[in-house]
C-alpha cells in the first residue's frame, strides 16, 4: 500500500536534513509502530506523508497504491485514503464539527466520483460512530476542536477517521496528553477500524499506547532513519532499555 | 492655517462643501476627491416596475418579512409599502443637531423620510428598503426616525440596493426608550458604482438595549458614521459589523460611543474581509464622560486580507474622563491561518472550499449576535453566496 524509499527531507528554509534516507514498506492490514526519541523525525514523517507545506523532499520517494504520493495536494491524498491523526489537533473557530465532517466526507466522495450522502444518511452515519467514542451531540455542534479537552480532541480525531474511512491511518503521538481511561477509549476506536484493507502507522514515543494498539511491526526511528525493525517485542525492549543505545549509535 | 478650497463640481451641485483628507476623521476617505463629477439631487428617472421588483428581490430578507417600507430613488413608494399595524408619520423628522458632514449633505439634498414608532412590542421585523434604479448620476437622501417606546421591542432592517452611478445619503435617528430593545440590521448592497454615506444618531435611555449588525458589501465607497449616546443608566449596545469587499471597494466606518451616564455597556465588533484591491477602515471612539463611572466599553476590529494588495486601517480612540471604568480595544489584521487551511485540506477539502469555510467562519462571528434565526441564516447565506462568487472567479 505504502512504499517509502530512501526518503530525504529537509525544512524548506533551513539546510538541515531531518529525514535521512528513510525506507518503509506497509501492506494492507498491517499495523506499524514507529518509535523514537524526540527530534528523530517522527512528526516530520507524518507531515510529509500528509502534505504539509514547509518541507522539501530532496531525495527518495513515497508511493501510495502505486501513485506518487508526494506530488499530490493534501486534499488529494485524503481522497485517495491517507489520514493523519494530529498530535495537536487544530482548533477552527466558527466551523461546526458536524458541518466540517459533512464537507470533508462529501469532498472526498466527490473526488472519488461517488455520490454525496444525503443529510439524514450522513447524520445517522456520524451519530453511530460518535456514540462509540462517547462523543455527544453537543460536541458535534461545537466548532471543530474549540474548547475541547485534550482527550476530546483525540477522540474527535478518531471520529474523523471513522467517518472518512481512510485506507492508511497515520497516528501521530495519539497517546500524548491522555489519561489511561481516555487512552482506552481512543485505542478501542482505533482497533475497531483495524481491517484487512486498512493499514496503520502508529507514531509514538512511549510503549504504553502499544499495549492497547498492538502492532505487527515496530521500527525505531533515530536521526532521520529507521535503525532497527522487529515485532511487537521490540517495543518492550525499548521500554526497558530506552533509546540510548540508538542515539549513541548515530552519534 | 486652513485655506479655503475652491469648490469642486460636486460641491457646486450639492451647495455644501465635502469632507476631505485634511480633516482627521476623513483622512482615509476623501469625498472631495472621490466624487469627481456633480451628482445633482432630484433627477427624474424613468422607473420600470420590473426593475423595482427585481431589486427588491435582491434583499436577503425579501422572503422574510411582509412589513416592508419601500423607497425608490429617494422617494417613498406608498403602493409597495405595507404599513399594516405600524404607527408612523410621513415626512422628515426634526433634524438631528449633530454637526457632521454627512448630515449637512443630507439636509442639502433635501431627504424624504418618516418616523416609525413602536409603543408596543412588535415581533416581526420591519424592513425599510431603498432602491436606486439605473439612471443619470444623481444624489438621493433619506432621513428616518425610529422610536422604540418604554419597555417595547422591535426589529428593524435597513436595506440598500441599487444599480448605476449615484450617491445615496441615509440618516437614521434612533431613540430606544427606557427598558426598550431594538434589534437593527443594516445591509448595504448598493451598486458597485455607487457612493453610500450614512449616519446613525442613536440615543439609549435607561435599561435600553440595542443589538445591531451592519453588513457592507455593495458600494464602491461606503462611509458610515454613527453616534451612540448612552443617556440612561444600564443601557447596553452591541454593535457588530461585517465587510465583504473586493475590487476597488472602499468602506470606512466611524463610530462614537458616548457614555454620558454610569453603568452602561458598549461592545463593538467588526469582522472585515477584503479581497483584491479593497480597502477597509474602522475608526472607533469611546468617550466616557466624567460621571459615567462603571462604564464597560470594548471595541475590536479584525481584518482578513485575502490578497497582497488589500488593505485595512484601524483607528481606536479612547477618551476617558471617569476613573472607574473598564475600556479596551483590539485590532488584528492578517491572511488565512495556514494551520487551519492545512487541517481542512488534510481531511480532503479542496483549497478553494477550505478557504471559503474559513472566511465564512471569520465573518460569521459578526452575525452570531442576531437573535432572529431566519435573519441570521439570511446573513450567513449572503456570505456564502459572496464566497461562491469569489471562488468562481
Amino acid at each position: 500500500m505504502l512504499t517509502i524509499s530512501n526518503l530525504h527531507v529537509k525544512l524548506e528554509d533551513e539546510p538541515r536534513e531531518i529525514l535521512k534516507g528513510l525506507s518503509l514498506n506497509v501492506k494492507a492490514g498491517e499495523v506499524h509502530a514507529i518509535m523514537g526519541p524526540n527530534g528523530s523525525g517522527k512528526s516530520t514523517l507524518s507531515y510529509v506523508l500528509s502534505g504539509r507545506d514547509g518541507y522539501e523532499v530532496t531525495e527518495g520517494s513515497a508511493m501510495f497504491k502505486g501513485e506518487n504520493l508526494l506530488a499530490m495536494d493534501p486534499n488529494e491524498r485524503a481522497a485517495k485514503g491517507v489520514f493523519l491523526a494530529f498530535q495537536y489537533p487544530i482548533e477552527i473557530p466558527g466551523v461546526a464539527t458536524m458541518q466540517f465532517l459533512k464537507v470533508a466526507l462529501n469532498s472526498q466522495r466527490k473526488a472519488r466520483g461517488e455520490k454525496e450522502l444525503s443529510i439524514p444518511d450522513f447524520m445517522r452515519f456520524v451519530k453511530e460512530r460518535a456514540a462509540k467514542l462517547n462523543i455527544s451531540q453537543e460536541m458535534l455542534k461545537r466548532p471543530v476542536n474549540v474548547g475541547f479537552s485534550g482527550g476530546e480532541k483525540k477522540r474527535a480525531e478518531i471520529l474523523q477517521m471513522a467517518v472518512l474511512e481512510p485506507s492508511l491511518c497515520v497516528l501521530d503521538e495519539t497517546d500524548s496528553g491522555l489519561d489511561i481511561d481516555a487512552l482506552k477509549v481512543v485505542a478501542d476506536g482505533v482497533n475497531a477500524l483495524r481491517s484487512p484493507d486498512r493499514a496503520m502507522i502508529v507514531i509514538t514515543h512511549y510503549q504504553r499506547l502499544l499495549d492497547y494498539i498492538v502492532p505487527d511491526f515496530v521500527h525505531v526511528l533515530s536521526a532521520g532513519k529507521i535503525v532497527k525493525s522487529g515485532g511487537k517485542e521490540l517495543a518492550l525492549e525499548l521500554e526497558a532499555n530506552g533509546y540510548a543505545e540508538f542515539v549513541e549509535k548515530v552519534a | 492655517m486652513i485655506q479655503a478650497l475652491s469648490k469642486t463640481p460636486a460641491e457646486e451641485a450639492f451647495g455644501v462643501s465635502l469632507p476631505h483628507r485634511r480633516m482627521e476623521e476623513w483622512r482615509w476617505t476623501d469625498l472631495r476627491r472621490s466624487l469627481v463629477k456633480p451628482y445633482p439631487p432630484h433627477q427624474n428617472v424613468v422607473i420600470a416596475n420590473k426593475d423595482v421588483e427585481r431589486l427588491i428581490a435582491c434583499s436577503p430578507f425579501a422572503k422574510l418579512t411582509s412589513h416592508r417600507i419601500v423607497f425608490v430613488n429617494g422617494s417613498l413608494d406608498q403602493a409597495r409599502s405595507n404599513f399594516t399595524g405600524l404607527t408612523f408619520e410621513l415626512g422628515v423628522p426634526s433634524s438631528s443637531a449633530v454637526d457632521d458632514p454627512v448630515i449637512h449633505l443630507n439636509s442639502a439634498i433635501e431627504p424624504s423620510g418618516l418616523t416609525l414608532r413602536f409603543d408596543a412590542s412588535m415581533d416581526v421585523p420591519v424592513e425599510i428598503i431603498h432602491i436606486a434604479t439605473l439612471g443619470a448620476a444623481r444624489a438621493m437622501a433619506l432621513r428616518n426616525r425610529i422610536e422604540v417606546g418604554e419597555g417595547a421591542s422591535a426589529t428593524i432592517i435597513e436595506t440598500f440596493v441599487g444599480e448605476g452611478d449615484y450617491v445615496l445619503n441615509a440618516v437614521t435617528e434612533i431613540h430606544v426608550g427606557a427598558g426598550a430593545r431594538l434589534d437593527r440590521v443594516k445591509v448595504e448592497l448598493e451598486s458597485h458604482d455607487a457612493t453610500h454615506l450614512s449616519y446613525i444618531d442613536c440615543t439609549l435611555a435607561k435599561d435600553a438595549k440595542l443589538n445591531e449588525l451592519t453588513l457592507t458589501s455593495g458600494s464602491a465607497l461606503n462611509r458610515q458614521n454613527g453616534n451612540y449616546l448612552f443617556a440612561g443608566e444600564n443601557a447596553n449596545a452591541l454593535i457588530a459589523g461585517a465587510y465583504l469587499l473586493n475590487g476597488k471597494q472602499h468602506a470606512d466606518t466611524r463610530l462614537v460611543m458616548d457614555h454620558k451616564v454610569p453603568h452602561c455597556t458598549s461592545r463593538e465588533m467588526f469582522k472585515c474581509v477584503m479581497d483584491e484591491n479593497a480597502r477597509g477602515i474602522f475608526q472607533g471612539k469611546v468617550i466616557v464622560r466624567k460621571h459615567a463611572q462603571k462604564t464597560d466599553g470594548k471595541q475590536s476590529s479584525h481584518a482578513l486580507l485575502l490578497s497582497e494588495t488589500a488593505e485595512f486601517d484601524a483607528k481606536p480612540e479612547l477618551e476617558i474622563y471617569a476613573d472607574d471604568v473598564v475600556c479596551g480595544h483590539g485590532a488584528t489584521a492578517g491572511d488565512i491561518n495556514h494551520d487551519h487551511l492545512f487541517y481542512l485540506m488534510s481531511r480532503g477539502i479542496p483549497v478553494a472550499e477550505a478557504k471559503s469555510l474559513l472566511i465564512g467562519a471569520f465573518v460569521g462571528e459578526a452575525f452570531d449576535g442576531i437573535v432572529n434565526d431566519t435573519m441570521r441564516e439570511a446573513m450567513v447565506a449572503f456570505a456564502e453566496n459572496w464566497l461562491t462568487a469569489r471562488k468562481a472567479k
